[in-house]
């Protein structure tokens, strides 16, 4: 019961992140039929300017860092994403897309993936780095532990899973709700008959692009001072995004949102669980969910995943 | 004629064919492999044999992935994944359990192949969705052999112990001259699948994948085809590879890899087949030059190649270039022989034979068809002959296109049954029937682009192929080239049936919107139908046209075929069709010869509604 609890919380916090990077692939495959290869190091690259802003790429010292410093040095880090995000687009996506050519953005994303990951590694050189921690959470309970029914679990967990439902739940509303959220829908709906009534497409579509990148960033920094950082890491929250994605076949965001989580908890208890004297251990950790993700599309694709044919 | 001499016969037609088709270029290449070969004997300084013979090992895999991002038209990112996977599979075979190389190599690009094949679902699905199964591939291989270092050996990887190849030592030459001989093999092989039928089925099946399926031809058999052998090969270049570098670490083995593949085959153009061999040699010339640059800037030498590969990457790719091999395609043309004049098609020659005249062929009862709220079709029944022409008129959305979907296969009925031949036909998808003899035609706007009016018309002989598999191809069998030309022939026929021998070369993008009606028709013909179904075929045509098309749906009828026309030009329909069926709202309103539908009263108030004017 205990581990459970620790494994569910854990898992929530996690798949609170995860869920938010799923949101955003299945937001920007709805809009334009692509996906984004380079989403998760985009992501990464802002935590990094954030971090490079807070405390150069010296290893941190310090487990806390200046609330006003902090604020400004994410602002930075958000505006380092968007902009990116919204070059990407623009640059090696939208072009692709206009003519029809799915190896070009794919190839592009890919590109601008590696590329991301190749200068974070070669500024920041070591294996990796300690996110100072805004928020005083080492000061509750016992260094961060609190106790829930026998169970430790971390109070940071709480605040990243609510923190990340609060951001998913508010981009929902955002999009069900907002003028800016109907055109998004109207674009998905049918992108050429939202171009004729006049909405701004391509503009549109950019915006988006920076903008999930900015939604997965707060949430990753929210969870980064828990654990270690480095170039893998963007990379690797991007990825699972993308299976949960996958795994709801791109299905709206709130679903992706929570097969997110799903996936979060998935991990945490495989990592975790035992099953009498069977475990299967953190080495299938990872694993396990990519691969059953690939077989089932592999195997069991959605109508619409399918090529076209007649 | 005994054995020996139909195999001495055979070869002698080989080598002539061989030498037919022998150019310049041809010639250069093989002296560039015999340059090559020479190479380490010669030892010239600052030649290192062993980087040159792995980045032979790399050409080699780059190669294979042609096959699939070229030829297919499929955006991998997982190349390096079944690279990986021969590696490994081979080192462990040979360092725990103690295989000779050889068989080990064979395990490794085995269990590549057996990888490819597991995941080869994917070849199914749109880009987006193939693309991001081969990334989840790519970081599933990594991420496994980071988390099991009993498998991979950990931070150190798997030291291999030195083995004998063919009976050599396995020294950096040998393995150069096995890289060198596997690359000439791999880009014969391919090149030889990519001039026959496979190479045109990927081809039309990469431009329009909704067209090439409604010809017959099988999406999911060809791109898997094309796919497993991609991974065959990269694991059998990764196999190889590792056994050179002696020692198999996982982290050479990242999605990096398989970016790297990606741009090899980009850079040097995906559209050739030694596209990727030349893009890996434009990647290791940029690297001699990177590298020093790199050590000058003081950043970490593998970070710094994959910036530049990226960046080089995004270079080629917003200039729009198609690599370097097609860029250099036109000034390598003056090099290249002539084609063979085309043997004269002698009129209407045809296989198959004049069929029985009033025999029923198609058979439809009580269709039904709902989509959403809307009933596209409610009761449906009739009945064609061989030989004859009926048409299926009504006003839009009366359900003629659904009719044809629903017989065709594109879309199963509601209710209701479709015998073709006698046969039922229930959840046999488009490739069987055109396979049993009902071939349709889509609708004018679609074609392929990139290819000649021949080739159009060829892709749709694609059901009738026995020997045009990829293997028999590759090795340029008898009966693989024996039907090459029959199937020409064919071609050929179907179109001087339409009455278009004379652009047989010319590409389809340069034809008249009225020409490439009648390809569209000849590609139907070609697959030697029972049925042809023909969707408006007439749209947008003036007088002269439609009888000129009229005159050819004629010249169908005589060879025996039944054709359902469904049109909206009652002209066509009263110079070609037998009998005429009214739709109106999904129902038949009337039906009879063209005169009676046209006097008929029913007909006038479906065209024109029941007002009076």
């Amino acid at each position: 019961m205990t581990i459970a609890l620790q494994v569910f919380v854990s898992g929530l916090a996690a798949g609170g992140v995860y869920g938010l990077f799923a949101a955003g692939h299945t937001l920007i495959h709805r809009l334009t039929g692509m996906v984004n290869f380079a989403f998760g190091d985009l992501v990464g690259l802002g935590v990094f300017a954030t971090l490079i802003v807070l405390s150069g790429t010296a290893p941190v010292t310090q487990s806390g860092a200046h609330e006003p410093r902090f604020l400004g040095a994410l602002v930075f880090g958000l505006v380092i994403c968007v902009a990116a995000g919204i070059l990407t687009y623009v640059g090696l996506v939208q072009p692709y897309l206009a003519r029809g050519s799915a190896i070009g953005w794919v190839a592009g994303t890919a590109a601008v993936a590696f590329a991301i990951r190749a200068v974070i590694g070669a500024t920041f050189q070591r294996s990796s780095y300690v996110f100072p921690d805004p928020l005083p959470f080492h000061r509750i309970g016992n260094a961060g532990l609190v106790r829930i029914g026998g169970a430790q679990v971390q109070a940071r967990a709480f605040f990243v899973f609510g923190l990340a439902l609060a951001l998913a739940l508010g981009s929902a509303w955002l999009l069900e709700k907002s003028r800016f959220g109907r055109a998004l829908r109207a674009v998905a709906d049918d992108a050429e008959g939202a171009r004729v009534v006049g909405i701004p497409v391509d503009l549109l579509i950019a915006l988006a692009f920076g903008l999930v990148g900015a939604l997965a960033m707060i949430a990753a920094i929210a969870a980064a001072p828990g654990q270690a950082v480095n170039a893998n890491t963007g990379t690797l929250l991007g990825l699972k995004g993308l299976v949960a994605a996958l795994a709801v076949r791109f299905g709206p965001p709130l679903l992706a949102f929570g097969a997110g989580l799903l996936l979060g908890v998935f991990e945490s208890a495989i990592a975790n669980v035992h099953l009498g004297s069977w475990q299967l251990g953190p080495s299938y950790r990872e694993v396990l969910p990519i691969a059953f993700v690939l077989l089932l599309i592999a195997v069991w694709p959605s109508r619409d995943a399918l090529e076209e044919h007649e | 004629m005994s054995a020996l001499a139909q195999t001495a016969g055979e070869l002698r037609h080989a080598v002539e064919d061989a030498r037919g088709s022998w150019s310049r270029v041809a010639w250069g290449l093989a002296g560039a492999v015999v340059l090559a070969a020479l190479l380490p004997p010669l030892s010239l300084p600052g030649v290192r044999i062993d980087s040159l013979a792995d980045t032979l090992y790399l050409a080699v895999a780059a190669t294979g992935l042609g096959l699939t991002v070229g030829a297919a038209g499929l955006p991998s990112l997982g190349a390096g994944a079944f690279v990986a996977i021969g590696a490994f599979t081979s080192s462990l075979l040979v360092a725990r359990s103690g295989w000779p190389l050889e068989p080990a190599v064979l395990a490794g690009a085995a269990a590549a192949l057996v990888a490819g094949l597991i995941s080869g679902g994917i070849v199914r699905l749109r880009a987006a969705f193939f693309a991001a199964g081969t990334w989840l591939i790519a970081w599933l291989v990594w991420l496994f052999l980071l988390a099991f270092p009993s498998v991979s050996g950990g931070s150190q990887g798997l030291i291999l112990p030195q083995r004998t190849l063919f009976g050599l030592d396995a020294t950096p030459t040998v393995h150069f001259e096995v890289a060198l001989a596997l690359l000439v093999l791999t880009a014969l092989a391919i090149a030889a699948v990519r001039r026959a039928a496979p190479g045109l089925e990927l081809s039309a099946l990469r431009q329009s994948p909704r067209l090439a399926t409604s010809l017959g031809v099988r999406l999911g058999r060809r791109r898997l085809g094309a796919y497993a052998a991609s991974a065959f090969v990269a694991g059998l270049a990764g196999a190889l590879s590792v056994q050179l570098a002696a020692v198999a670490d996982p982290a050479a083995y990242d999605p990096f890899l398989s970016f790297k593949l990606l741009v090899a085959v980009l850079l040097g153009g995906a559209a050739a087949t030694l596209g990727p061999a030349a893009g890996v040699a434009a990647l290791g010339l940029i690297g001699l030059v990177a590298h020093p640059l790199a050590r000058l800037l003081q950043l970490p030498l593998d970070r710094f190649d994959t910036a530049v590969a990226a960046i080089l990457l995004v270079f080629v790719l917003a200039l729009g270039g198609a690599g370097i091999v097609p860029w250099l395609e036109p000034s390598l043309r003056r090099f290249r022989k002539p084609p063979r004049p085309r043997p004269q098609v002698t009129g209407s020659s045809e296989e198959g034979g004049v069929r029985a005249v009033g025999e029923s062929v198609l058979q439809a009862v009580e269709l039904r068809k709902v989509f959403g709220g809307v009933i596209a079709l409610d009761g449906l029944s009739l009945q064609l002959a061989r030989g004859e022409t009926v048409a299926l008129v009504g006003p839009n959305g009366s359900g003629k296109t659904t009719a044809l979907r629903l017989i065709s296969g594109a879309e199963p009925p509601d209710s209701g049954r479709v015998l073709f031949e006698g046969r039922t036909l229930t959840d046999e998808p488009t490739p069987d029937r055109v396979r049993l003899g009902v071939a349709r035609t889509l609708q004018a706007t679609s074609y392929f682009p990139e290819l000649t009016a021949l080739q159009s018309v060829l892709v749709g002989r694609s059901v009738r192929r026995r020997y045009g598999g990829a293997i028999r191809t590759a090795l340029a069998t008898p009966n693989a080239r024996r039907e090459a030309l029959t199937s020409e022939a064919a071609a050929l026929g179907a179109l001087a049936l339409v009455g278009l021998e004379e652009v047989a070369d010319v590409p389809a993008p340069e034809l008249t919107t009225s020409q490439r009606r009648l390809v569209a028709l000849a590609a139907g013909l070609a697959s030697e139908p029972d049925l042809l179904l023909v969707d408006e075929l007439a749209a947008g045509a003036g007088t002269e046209e439609l009888e000129r098309i009229a005159h050819v749906l004629a010249r169908i009828r005589e060879r025996g075929v039944a054709v359902l026309l469904v049109e909206h030009s009652l002209r066509l329909v009263r110079l070609a069709a037998d009998r005429v069926l009214v739709l109106a709202a999904g129902r038949p309103v009337a039906e009879g010869s063209v005169a009676e539908v046209a006097a008929s009263d029913v007909v006038r108030q479906t065209y024109l509604g029941t007002q009076r004017l």
